[in-house]
């Protein structure tokens, strides 16, 4: 029988001593690159924030106005109470009112009755750890509950348009032909209208609302991974490998799905990522304009609307805010992806 | 090349086909009943009855469908339901608004973008570069949205050194006084992503085999970049200018609604806002037919720049 | 001496692993560098099989590596050391003393610039010519470098030329500044025989004619033999032994390079089984079992002319037929390999998957007829195929990807089966696949393990037995061994030959390379641009070819040194 192995080649060499599947080799180099770890504990932090927001253990009480109007945040101390100045006293005769108005006679007797009602006001706050907004909602709170729903959105929004892109790339590249043809055409009448417009569109019709939201953005944003995902099978589609798996009989949909998906799942992984980022920075802009969430939401783009004017005001905290919390997040979650994608890459793999 | 002409502008046809599809199916099968919005909230029965019989709207779908693609055939858009504007004429008056903001801002972005691309992709690997990479990540993390806000408050409001918002009839006082403000800001957060992306162009020729041949015959790496890897860097370049042409006509509305600039952005929001559909509907079309032209230009233009492009 | 090399070592940086930086070495292994020289006016040959360094060798004397590379030792080049030299004082060099001709011409050349234009390049920058001088230079160049019409080819852009053409350019463009050293990295690996032939008959007339060296770079000994003054062997980033070309041929000193001249297959006399580098290197011989084949076996698989074209888009709407195949006929029997020659887009690929209906159907029409068990391969339907695919196997030529990465090496192997319903149940079909593990010679530990963990000849084994899991008859193999290096290209022919022996197996064996299709097969198919050009037994077509391609072909193919001591064929 023929020889044993290690005259084959030279290039058996040194080689890792344990099996190892891609996935698992990717997280053997994402953990060496510290940057990325780091902004993935990040990422963690917010994921957990998502959580319990969602679960109404945290920033449940949202719209609640504890504090005063623009409360100013702890580390500033309280507003100065505005003193008024005095109006210049009147020259001329003064003159009571009393003797015009009908109800005059009736003011003691009401203000004795008052006197005897409780009232239970809740005791507005002077400062709140990040501010208040002009109704007094606690901006920390906002935030947080902002970042729940701007976050699930661009999740939602990416895993939909992921979904459609890819299946319809995958038939698209595999099969070519009529299908393809087809499929390309509906591509061309979709990136014919810019992607702005295509939103407003979609927005004018469909309203406000999370659902929406992600209903817009995930049925106006496949077109990108559908345009990597049908190069990615035509490109593997000739591969021999999958000619291999054709000459055993293996059927069209397994060597769609079991022989090159998992091939090309890198590329969607990365891809989902961008567009989790591009979604919420696309929420951001619809909420801000009025197109996004509802009224009775909250989201990082309704923080912003009203930063707007409270800035002239020079009331700054809720902008730097939202801006810090939104910042944070998308930092960590693009260094995250690029991370990603250099332990994904195939060419530093020696694979391909 | 005419035969690749024909057979293009032949290809045009089912999409253009598909796009009209599109829009009608979306606001006829999603949107509100027009006769409704047009009454306004006031109207009575018989009077949202007689819009419908005005509007066609009890004619089966396909009648309606004939009737709307008749209107884009003839150029009749009608008119807005919002302002009875015909939708024409605010194409006229708006679109010279935002190609004048939105121009200047293309430009400069490419323009800016390629020389910083080049420098990066010439200091590959080395601290600067990772710095820098760093630091567009985290400029890109913050929304257009605060940019504009903290740039109009600063610059503007504070500082007065531009008019907080405002446009006139006159191009030149236009250009001098109204436009710098809002193309500023533009171009400072369109600089981050379009020098990544050029950066990965530049980046991807540095590693083909091309390259290794201009090193061994002895040339400087400036002048392999600046030539040789530049000119094949064009294409990616080009393509990318190409996609993000029709874009333009929309305009960055968000800077049209935070400056006050009447252009063609701001219009359409506030169509959205307003259900105004005969506007959205247009601009939507008309726009798409733009973008098929742009891109077969676009392809015919290859032909300029790449050899080996085989136009069939 | 115009070049001399010193103690050389060579280490690419490849990241960080647990704080640590990671190096692997590429030139010289664990602190021993290499060495050699190039005296004027010679040509020295650097052989190898893959990872031996050769190619990291020859980039790292004026400093072509990546980045990431770093280099130790010596380099003198006419008495300037090479290694401290600054930047400028390189690329002074580059392109003047020292030039370059790589592999790949389609990928070497820039595509958007004209010929011309990248010729004229290195006599602008560095004779500081006027661009009409230097026009009329490269017109010249090109005249010299055997490209007809030279003056319109200076217009042209590379994807307008062949391949071999291609590379004459990059010669001109090497020649340019009259260089005195030429460093040639596999130039003709990507070509054609025939162009092969040529491209060597012209380095060798322009080594004489501008009295320059050349460092010659590549993996083919018979290649190396003529056209090489003196060798330098190399393995695994080491010199194994180097001298005067007629010595290493007659007399190799070296266990390595006596097992790397013994282990290729020769046009000479057929042999049954080639000689393997372990075997060699053990001193062990094997124990050659002849089989005498059966001429009266029966008939496996009969085509009647059989054609295959593709469409292509001409015109506005229309599409004009390109034919592949032309019509090949020739009749398989068991047990018996059909061996089918050609050069690239001669159709023997294309013929081979229309037999095995691995084409598009939309792709273009198919004609004639290919019998199986009595039916009709072309006209069956996907349906009606699905049980003949376990009688009718593949191999290709790309042992990287031919297996899915994502696979391991038992899901790979239990598919076909599945798929067939061979096996009773899972574990059964896990031990079929180890037991064909072990037929190939490979571990059963390699189940569990991914395609990235085996050399290129492991994989082709894991190929085969992929192949073997469904019991086939017939096996198509596409240049199955094209791509492995000699010494693992024996070990699979080997394999292939002892798996015809044992199980009666039928191939159709499809290669360019007419040695190993003398090895492999008992009848010979010679194609050229589609059509059939001669059909016979193997010694007829070799000893007695009858037509002038054939010949060609033959006399195309390096034979090695061939000076005054026979070499052990």
């Amino acid at each position: 029988m023929s020889a044993v192995l290690t005259a084959d080649g030279g290039a058996t060499g040194a080689k890792a001593p344990r099996s190892e599947s891609t996935w698992l080799g990717a997280w053997r180099r994402f953990r060496s690159n510290r940057v990325g770890l780091w902004a993935l504990i990040v990422l963690a932090g917010f994921g957990l924030l998502v959580a319990l927001s969602a679960l109404g253990w945290v920033a449940g009480d949202w719209q609640t106005e504890k504090g005063v109007a623009n409360a100013p945040p702890t580390f500033m101390g309280p507003a100065q109470p505005q003193v008024a100045s005095a109006a210049a006293a009147a020259s001329g005769p003064l003159l009571d009112l009393s003797s015009v108005d009908p109800l005059a006679p009736r003011y003691r007797e009401w203000t004795e009755r008052a006197a005897k009602l409780e009232t239970t006001e809740p005791h507005k706050v002077d400062t709140l750890p990040f501010g208040g907004d002009r109704l007094g909602r606690d901006v920390l709170a906002k935030a947080i509950k902002g970042a729940q729903i701007s976050i699930l959105v661009g999740v939602l929004a990416a895993l939909v348009a992921t979904l459609i892109g890819t299946v319809l790339g995958a038939l698209a590249g595999f099969f070519g032909g009529k299908i393809g043809d087809a499929l390309e055409w509906l591509y061309n009448v979709f990136t014919a209208i810019p992607s702005i417009l295509l939103i407003f569109a979609f927005a004018a019709v469909a309203g406000r609302g999370v659902q929406s939201v992600v209903l817009i953005l995930g049925l106006t944003g496949w077109t990108g991974i559908y345009r990597l995902i049908r190069a990615e099978f035509i490109k593997h589609a000739v591969r021999d490998y999958v000619r291999a798996a054709e000459a055993i009989g293996a059927s069209a949909g397994a060597r769609i799905f079991r022989h090159i998906l998992p091939n090309v799942s890198h590329v969607m992984l990365v891809q989902l990522s961008i567009l989790v980022v591009g979604f919420i920075k696309a929420e951001v802009i619809l909420s801000y304009l009025g197109l996004g969430v509802s009224v009775d939401q909250v989201s990082w783009g309704t923080m912003l609307s009203e930063a707007q004017s409270e800035l002239i005001l020079g009331y700054w905290w809720q902008l730097v805010a939202a801006t810090t919390f939104m910042a944070v997040f998308v930092t960590a979650f693009s260094l995250v992806t690029d991370a990603m994608r250099d332990a994904l890459d195939p060419k530093l793999r020696g694979l391909e | 090349m005419t035969a690749y002409l024909i057979r293009r502008i032949w290809q045009m046809v089912p999409t253009l086909i598909g796009v009209v599809l599109l829009v009608f199916l979306l606001f006829k099968q999603f949107g509100g009943d027009p006769a409704e919005i047009l009454g306004g909230l006031n109207a009575t029965p018989e009077q949202v009855q007689q819009i419908r019989e005005q509007l066609g709207l009890n004619e089966p779908w396909w009648v309606q469908l004939g009737i709307f693609a008749k209107q884009i055939v003839t150029f009749d858009w009608g008119r807005s339901w919002a302002t009875n504007e015909s939708v024409a004429n605010l194409f006229a008056t708006r679109l010279p608004a935002t190609l004048t903001v939105m121009t200047p801002i293309l430009l400069l972005d490419a323009l800016l973008a390629i020389p910083f691309a080049l420098l990066v992709a010439y200091l590959r690997g080395s601290l600067t570069d990772r710095t820098i990479m760093i630091a567009t990540t985290v400029a890109l993390s913050v929304s257009f949205l605060v940019y504009v806000i903290v740039g109009q408050y600063v610059f503007a409001f504070r500082l007065g050194w531009f008019p907080v918002q405002g446009w006139s009839d006159s191009l030149l006082t236009n250009l001098a006084v109204f436009v710098p403000l809002p193309v500023m800001l533009a171009v400072m957060v369109g600089i981050a992503p379009q020098t990544r992306l050029y950066r990965t162009f530049f980046l991807d020729e540095i590693g083909q085999d091309y390259v290794r041949t201009a090193r061994a015959k002895g040339l400087t790496e400036p002048r392999i970049l600046l030539t040789h890897v530049m000119r094949n860097a064009t294409i990616p370049i080009l393509t990318n200018l190409a996609v993000a042409l029709p874009g333009i006509f929309v305009g960055s509305f968000l800077i049209e609604v935070f400056f006050s600039i009447p252009g063609l952005g701001r219009e359409v929001l506030l169509a959205v806002n307003r259900s105004d559909y005969p506007v959205i509907q247009a601009v939507t079309i008309y726009l798409a037919v733009i973008t098929m032209v742009v891109n077969l230009a676009t392809d015919v233009l290859y032909k300029l720049v790449d050899p080996r492009v085989v136009l069939r | 001496m115009l070049l001399s090399v010193e103690n050389l070592r060579v280490a690419f940086r490849m990241g960080r692993e647990n704080g640590q930086v990671r190096r692997v070495e590429a030139v010289g292994r664990g602190g021993v560098g290499i060495g050699f020289e190039v005296p004027e006016n010679t040509t020295v040959a650097l052989v190898g099989e893959s990872g031996s360094g050769k190619s990291v060798t020859a980039m790292s004397i004026i400093n072509l590596l990546p980045d990431n590379a770093e280099r130790t030792g010596t380099i003198t080049f006419e008495g300037r050391d090479l290694i401290h030299a600054s930047g400028s004082e390189l690329r002074r060099l580059r392109g003047r003393a020292i030039a370059c001709v790589f592999q790949e011409p389609m990928t070497s050349l820039n595509p958007v610039f004209t010929v011309g234009r990248q010729i004229t390049e290195p006599l602008v920058q560095h004779l500081k010519l006027s661009s009409r001088q230097a026009l009329q230079k490269a017109e010249d160049l090109l005249n010299e470098v055997g490209l007809p019409e030279p003056k319109r080819r200076l217009a042209a852009y590379p994807h307008e030329l062949s391949g071999g053409q291609q590379q004459r350019v990059m010669i001109a463009m090497a020649l340019a500044c009259e260089p005195r050293l030429l460093i040639a990295d596999e130039p003709t690996t990507a070509l054609d025989v025939t162009v092969q032939r040529q491209i060597l008959e012209l380095l060798a007339r322009l080594k004489e004619r501008h009295r320059m060296s050349m460092l010659f770079i590549s993996h083919d000994l018979g290649v190396v033999g003529e056209i090489a003054d003196h060798v330098v062997v190399m393995r695994q980033g080491l010199v194994r032994e180097q001298g005067p070309v007629a010595g290493i041929f007659a007399n190799p000193q070296d266990a390595y390079t006596k097992a790397l001249l013994a282990c290729r297959p020769t046009l000479g006399q057929r042999r049954p089984r080639l000689m393997v580098i372990d075997d060699h290197l053990a001193g062990t011989a094997r124990a050659d079992l002849t089989v005498v084949k059966d001429p009266a076996a029966p008939i496996v698989v009969e085509a009647h002319a059989v054609s295959k074209s593709f469409w292509i888009r001409r015109g506005v709407f229309g599409r004009t037929e390109f034919k592949a195949v032309k019509g090949a006929s020739f009749s398989l029997r068991k047990g018996h390999t059909l061996g089918v020659v050609g050069e690239s887009g001669s159709g023997k690929t294309t013929l081979g998957l229309a037999l095995l209906r691995l084409h598009d159907p939309n792709g273009g029409p198919t004609g004639g007829r290919a019998l199986f068990d009595g039916r009709d391969l072309l006209k069956l339907s996907s349906r009606e195929m699905l049980p003949i695919r376990r009688r009718i196997q593949v191999v290709f030529q790309n042992p990287y990807a031919s297996l899915n990465p994502r696979f391991t090496v038992a899901q790979t192997l239990v598919e076909p089966m599945t798929i067939h319903g061979v096996g009773r149940d899972g574990d059964d079909r896990l031990a079929r696949a180890t037991a064909l593990l072990g037929r190939v010679g490979l571990d059963g530990s390699a189940l569990n393990k991914y395609p990235h963990e085996f050399s290129g000849g492991q994989r082709q084994r894991i190929a085969i037995a992929r192949c073997l899991t469904l019991d086939p008859e017939v096996l198509v193999l596409d240049e199955a061994v094209s791509a492995l290096d000699v010494s693992v290209q024996a070990q699979v022919l080997n394999l292939l030959k002892d798996l015809q022996d044992e199980l009666g197996l039928a191939y159709i064996f499809i290669s360019h390379d007419l040695a190993v299709v003398r090895f492999m097969a008992d009848e010979v198919l010679v194609m050229k641009d589609g059509a059939v050009v001669e059909q016979a037994s193997t010694e007829d077509i070799l000893d007695r070819p009858q037509q002038e391609y054939t010949r060609r072909l033959i006399g195309a193919i390096p034979r090695g040194y061939t000076g005054a001591a026979a070499a052990p064929t």
